[in-house]
């Protein structure tokens, strides 16, 4: 059969498999849905600027004098308590009613009552702290800028004589760590659909139909790219929620500009290709034990595939020696280095080699892997309803009986 | 083009699967494969789709001058013993997904789709899920899936099975108009009444083994030496008497006046008739041609007993 043939094959194979599991209308509703909230959240805080709440604190029992804020006005109240409470009953004239004590260790004691719990009463509170705070500096001769320096009075900043090390804010650090939190998701994709897909069709008993036409070859990389697209799908989708969550927080809700500082634009790209050769290799990885899975139901093999989780967990522990002998030998090792060749770049400058060097090696085992799998599924398929042993998978793995 | 298979074998474990095995097909015939469960049936056709490899001996297959130890995939069309399609899927999706992984364009497999669903009444329900039909149904959608792509070579693992006796009759047009558009049909059955219609030639294996091999009467020559015989008495016969008389011959009562009985080449004609006259007045002795399913039976048994 000629290769373009194949490749059509195969081709068909991915966009069975993806279409599979891909539900247009659930991708229209959840999308919907982001959206709706999204617009919630915009219009909610457009009402909430256009209201733009005032509140009206009165000072029971004291003469202290206290600045106003855009939100908040303060009173000396000469009414007597129980009045106050009916003023406050009525919203219109009175929201809260402050009282201040002084205990005997001289710190104020403030109470504030109000009609019912509300949100702004943690902005007062926060607008009281730093009134008082000033007022007892004053009270102490101390300027607002002392004031500064007794609330932050050290900074820290590391510095090592290894220069290749980088700074502990350096966003690479950020990167690497949104890459890896994707990662699971996309593996977590794969695997559950990957199950269900592999050890279904076998239960449904279409693998012997798909083999007296395709090539146990074309169909294992057909499920391969089939879920890999589905992993990669739900990548760019959490990173699109994440992008938007974030956005709406910082631009919305905290007033501050847009700011994606954190990524490291340069180190992206390099972050992609190991996580698209990750993503493979672990799909890889799932597809072959799935297909030597007769019966879902009553097998033990069902957990050996979640080992491809197994290097991002190591990963996030070896973290913190980024030049380690353990995270060096991890970068290299086919297996793991997917997750820890982008750990090491992310805290550590390397020369270009080792990144290069270190995806060559996984695209070899991806290359390996994709072989193996295709020979375990036709393997299990011809043991006809008999899983086989872990001691057969390994010695189908390296060679065809 | 023929498939010629000579002197294969296939172990599994200790089970000898398939022992010493030859026959042939021709090109445009309709084959069949009989034999009872564990005969090798299904271990066969494996081997004959190149799921398997024979331990010893060789299948060869010469097309357009390229010899094959297998039925190359795309050549052939295959309904395996164990068998299913997409349930969660429309029947047209189904169809026209198995026709494209064949090469064939989504354009023409939705035309043959169509047109083999229509023949089995189908097409209006084209775009229900699969899992709506019934077991039937889905066996016709099955039977479509493997020749939607109008293979030269389809083998069929029980295609009647799960079938009602009228469907039954519309799978033995469908394989005749797979005969008549020049496809090689190889099928496995146990419907002996639907083989005897439709198969040009046929292997009955039993153990492994060819049991006998060719048309239904060249079968019929080869069992031979086994003849059936209807003998037909004037009186009602003393079934007491005739029991003694008769324990050497494999026999069976049709009423109380006639019997049949099988008279193996071992046995004495002459003594034949003479127990028969013994048990009472003959009126006629005839001898009947034995049809596939007697010859089936009578061959497994022998088989067995040898």
């Amino acid at each position: 059969m000629q290769s373009s043939n194949k490749l059509q094959q195969t081709w068909l194979v991915t966009t069975w498999e993806f279409m599979h599991f891909f539900k247009w209308k659930q991708e229209v509703i959840s999308k919907l849905i982001m959206i709706g909230i999204a617009l919630v959240v915009l219009l909610w805080q457009y009402i909430k600027d256009e209201q733009a709440p005032h509140y009206t604190i009165a000072i029971h029992g004291s003469d202290i004098a206290l600045s106003n804020s855009d939100s908040f006005t303060f009173i000396t109240a000469k009414k007597p308590l129980t009045q106050l409470k009916v003023d406050l009953v009525d919203e219109e004239k009175l929201n809260a009613i402050l009282s201040l004590k002084v205990n005997e260790q001289g710190v104020s004691e403030l109470t504030v009552l109000s009609k019912d719990k509300q949100a702004w009463l943690a902005d007062l509170q926060h607008n009281l702290h730093q009134q008082f705070s000033l007022i007892y500096a004053d009270n102490l001769g101390l300027a607002p800028e002392q004031l500064m320096v007794l609330k932050q009075p050290v900074t820290f900043k590391n510095h090592y004589l290894d220069t290749a090390i980088k700074a502990d804010d350096s966003p690479a650090k950020t990167t690497a760590i949104g890459m890896i939190l994707l990662l699971a998701v996309g593996v977590f994709t794969s695997f559950g659909q990957l199950f269900i897909s592999v050890t279904g069709e076998k239960q449904q008993r279409v693998t012997e139909q798909l083999y007296s036409r395709i090539s146990p070859q074309t169909w294992i990389d057909g499920k391969i790219l089939g879920q890999m697209l589905h992993a990669l799908k739900a990548m760019v989708t959490a990173t699109i929620t994440a992008s938007l969550g974030y956005a709406f927080a910082t631009v919305i809700i905290s007033g501050n500009p847009l700011d994606f500082s954190m990524i490291d634009w340069t180190l992206l790209p390099w972050l992609l290709l190991f996580a698209i050769a990750g993503v493979y290799l672990c799909t890889a990885f799932m597809a072959a034990i799935a297909a030597a899975i007769d019966d879902p139901n009553h097998s033990a093999k069902t957990s050996i595939m979640l080992l491809p989780l197994l290097p991002m967990v190591i990963s996030f522990i070896t973290m913190d020696s980024a030049s380690g002998w353990a995270l060096t030998f991890l970068s290299y090792f086919p297996i793991t280095s997917f997750v820890a060749m982008p750990v090491r770049m992310s805290l550590i400058e390397l020369p270009i080699w080792q990144p290069i060097l270190s995806l060559a090696l996984i695209l070899a085992l991806c290359l390996w892997i994709r072989t193996a799998a295709a020979r375990l599924f036709k393997m299990g398929m011809t043991m006809y309803g008999k899983e086989p042993s872990m001691k057969d998978m390994l010695k189908w793995t390296f060679k065809e009986s | 083009m023929e498939l010629v298979v000579s002197k294969i074998q296939k172990h599994y474990a200790q089970v000898t699967a398939i022992k010493e095995l030859s026959f042939s097909v021709k090109q445009g015939e309709i084959f069949a494969l009989l034999g009872p469960n564990g005969a090798g049936k299904s271990s066969l056709v494996r081997m004959l789709t190149g799921f398997t490899q024979p331990d010893s001996g060789e299948i060869t297959l010469t097309l357009d001058g390229e010899q094959f130890s297998s039925i190359p995939s795309y050549t052939l069309g295959y309904l395996p013993e164990d068998r299913g399609l997409y349930p969660e899927k429309s029947i047209i999706k189904n169809l026209i997904y198995f026709a494209q992984l064949n090469g064939v364009e989504k354009k023409i497999a939705n035309e043959q789709a169509c047109y083999w669903l229509e023949r089995f009444e189908l097409l209006d329900r084209k775009d229900e899920q699969l899992k709506t039909l019934s077991k039937g149904n889905q066996q016709k959608v099955q039977l479509i899936s493997a020749v939607i792509h109008q293979p030269k070579w389809v083998i069929l693992d029980e295609p009647f099975s799960g079938l009602d006796p009228i469907n039954q009759e519309k799978v033995v047009l469908f394989l005749s108009e797979l005969k008549a558009k020049g496809m090689t049909v190889i099928l496995s059955a146990h419907q002996m009444a639907m083989v005897e219609k439709l198969a040009d030639r046929m292997l009955l294996m039993n153990l492994g083994e060819a049991v006998f091999y060719g048309t239904l009467s060249d079968i019929q020559q080869q069992a031979n030496s086994a003849i059936e015989l209807s003998a037909q008495f004037s009186q009602g016969i003393d079934n007491e008497k005739s029991e003694q008389l008769l324990t050497q011959f494999k026999h069976r009562y049709i009423d109380d006046q006639s019997l049949m009985i099988t008279l193996t080449a071992k046995e004495s004609m002459n003594q034949l008739l003479s127990t028969l006259t013994s048990i009472g007045e003959l009126q006629s002795l005839q001898s009947k041609k034995m049809d596939l399913h007697q010859l089936y039976l009578n061959a497994i048994a022998n088989h067995g007993e040898n």
